[in-house]
């Protein structure tokens, strides 16, 4: 069999398969393991094992289940009741003011903790009842949500760009300086976006009347909800930034930070420790069964030669450099759509890399493009995480369609940003130059 | 059948346990594990040859012993939009046409984890570094790892075939009374979303 015909036909039964619902670690490792043995018999396997070894001996990965404890207690914390006041108080008074103030209260959540659901489950359960007992348009106040959230995986720590680091042997410190800078810009361009469109149109963001604004003295009082947040983010920031720490252990750190914010807010409890675990642990093994089965679909891959196969197709896109860049990305948007993350990482990541150092294209840059463009995917239908984060929390009376809908400006926006990273790189690689 | 029925349910208990009371704990022994090597690292100046080292250890187990505890919680991501449309008994049906390719990677799994574990053991390996515990255990815990998983898939797959000839009672028996357990035939599309908390 042709090597055309034969990655033609692993693609497509990947596809098939996963579209039937079979899990995707299962499919990963079935159908490679399948493929495997018909072209290269049961000796092909070999490799398979000393992959999940090294798996279970890297030592960035522990930042995963940390970074996701982390998560779970900050999300159990009382934090965002307390940030979210702050922003109610400071600004209530400017139209769409709560929906600024929730974009800007998931920006920090973003620079606490390395995932993206915790700013969304949050907010979500905080901020969306009360934009919309005030008078907030539902679709204005359900997108600023979900596009806040998914600055999680761009601001870091991020556990994206872990698994980004270690499937392209960029430097973790590197990309999380990379992708401070961007994510500010995101935040900023959304925040004028719903400045602007509630100064238009009052009636999507009211501004609350002159006698429910607060004084001076309570809103300075209020202030203090966030000196643990900001401890929070230098240290696990700062420890990485600076080289003190490894990922790893700033995301220890973090977690320790977590705790010490739950027993100030008095949530701190057995019962808490032990959900918080457990779903970890659930989160932390979907990650990692992925990857297992990433590992067997990788083997297989390379076996088959898939990988010349598709560089050199990928060499026939017209536009050179510009429309390889826009080929990849668009197959991410898709694949956003209706896969997680990691498992598009995983399986993109070692086609494009190769074609990424083809065109010299800066990997860094090209990391946090890609990156951006999953934060879309978080938030795009049919499957985006955050969209099944929304509909978790949202009352009654708001559908998934009305979620559906609420995206679209925001994801528009969302691309502005990123044209103009594209356009301007050293929004992204001004950072990294001087930090690291 | 009652046979079969005990089994599963035994099966479905020690996933589910060794999740809840043993791996998910593991975490906060890593946590501490972490902490107080830096803590010895920067305040004491005395860092330790075994604290990372035997965090990697327990991380490996974490991973590799998680894949039957997460087939009990349903929780090995898919896309389901096409998937959720089936009825009941279709779901059974293509659970089990297509449980081929979880056998398939289960087998590759098994024979080439069983032949590291086996090496690792007959030499009695260690790390070869400077703290050098025996690594051996952790190679045996690959295969068994994967024997939990293989054996909570061999659940999954009866309790499909009992669905499908018309007996879902006897599939949510295997499975039932132990915390958070989602039988995907019987869970409504709500519950299944809540499994998707990934990153």
């Amino acid at each position: 069999m042709s090597p055309e015909l034969l990655t033609a036909l692993f693609f497509g039964s990947l596809l098939l398969f996963v579209a039937l619902g079979v899990s995707l670690s299962f499919v990963l490792g079935g159908v490679s393991a399948i493929f495997l043995y018909f072209t290269w018999g049961a000796d092909g396997f070999f490799m398979v094992s000393s992959r999940v070894w090294t798996t279970m001996n890297s030592f960035t990965l522990i930042s995963i289940p940390l970074f996701v404890f982390m998560a779970l207690i900050l999300e159990r914390t009382g934090l965002a009741q307390s940030l979210y006041r702050m922003m109610y108080l400071w600004m209530g008074g400017l139209r769409g003011g709560l929906a600024i103030g929730t974009v800007a209260i998931c920006t920090v959540f973003a620079a606490m903790v390395g995932i993206s659901g915790a700013a969304v489950v949050a907010m979500g359960a905080v901020a969306l009842p009360a934009m919309l007992a005030r008078g907030y348009d539902k679709k204005m106040a359900l997108g600023c949500i979900n596009a806040g959230g998914g600055l999680g995986i761009l601001i870091p720590p991020s556990v994206v760009m872990i698994i980004y680091s270690l499937n392209t042997g960029v430097s973790v410190g590197s990309l999380f300086a990379a992708g401070i800078l961007p994510g500010i810009l995101l935040a900023t361009l959304v925040g004028l976006y719903i400045g602007i469109r509630c100064f238009l149109q009052p009636e999507l963001g009211p501004a609350l009347s002159k006698d429910e604004r607060a004084s001076w003295g309570e809103k300075l009082a209020s202030v203090k909800a966030v000196i643990l947040p900001i401890m929070i983010v230098v240290m696990v920031l700062g420890s990485i930034l600076s080289g003190i720490a490894t990922p790893t252990e700033a995301a220890a750190i973090g977690a320790l930070g977590a705790l010490i914010c739950a027993v100030a807010h008095r949530s701190f409890s057995r019962k808490m420790i032990h959900e918080a675990a457990v779903k970890t642990l659930v989160i932390s093994a979907m990650i990692m069964w992925i990857f297992i089965g990433a590992h067997v679909f990788s083997t297989a891959y390379n076996a088959m030669g898939a990988q010349q196969l598709i560089a050199s197709l990928m060499q026939h896109i017209p536009g050179g450099a510009v429309g390889a860049l826009i080929v990849m990305l668009g197959i991410v948007f898709i694949m956003g759509m209706f896969l997680d993350p990691i498992g598009i990482m995983l399986i993109t990541l070692p086609i494009f890399m190769p074609v990424v150092n083809q065109f010299g294209f800066d990997p860094i840059w090209f990391g946090i493009l890609f990156i951006i463009m999953m934060e879309v995917g978080y938030m795009t239908p049919p499957f985006g995480f955050n969209l099944f984060y929304l509909k978790g929390v949202v009352p009654p009376g708001v559908t998934m369609g009305d979620i559906y809908r609420s995206v679209v400006p925001y994801v528009l926006v969302i691309f502005l940003g990123m044209l103009l990273i594209g356009l301007i790189p050293g929004i992204a690689l001004y950072l990294p130059g001087i930090l690291v | 059948m009652g046979f079969i029925l005990s089994l599963s349910r035994f099966i479905t208990r020690l996933n589910s346990l060794l999740g809840v009371w043993i791996l998910s704990y593991l975490v906060v022994a890593m946590l501490v594990l972490l902490l107080f090597e830096i803590i010895s690292r920067y305040a004491f100046s005395a860092p330790t040859v075994w604290a990372s080292e035997l965090t990697q250890l327990l991380f490996g187990a974490y991973i590799i012993l998680s894949g039957g505890f997460l087939l009990v919680r349903n929780g090995h991501i898919n896309v389901d939009i096409l998937y959720n449309r089936f009825a009941v008994r279709k779901k059974a049906l293509l659970n089990i046409v297509t449980s081929f390719l979880f056998f398939a990677f289960m087998a590759v799994m098994l024979k080439e984890g069983w032949a590291m574990a086996e090496d690792s053991f007959s030499m009695r390996e260690t790390s070869y570094s400077a703290w050098n515990p025996a690594i051996w255990p952790l190679k045996l815990a690959i295969p068994l790892g994967i024997m939990l998983l293989l054996l909570q898939g061999i659940v999954r797959l009866m309790g499909d075939v009992c669905v499908l000839l018309g007996r879902p009672e006897l599939a949510r028996q295997m499975v039932a009374g132990n915390e958070g357990t989602v039988v995907e035939f019987v869970a409504e599309p709500a519950d299944v979303r809540e499994k998707n908390d990934v990153a």
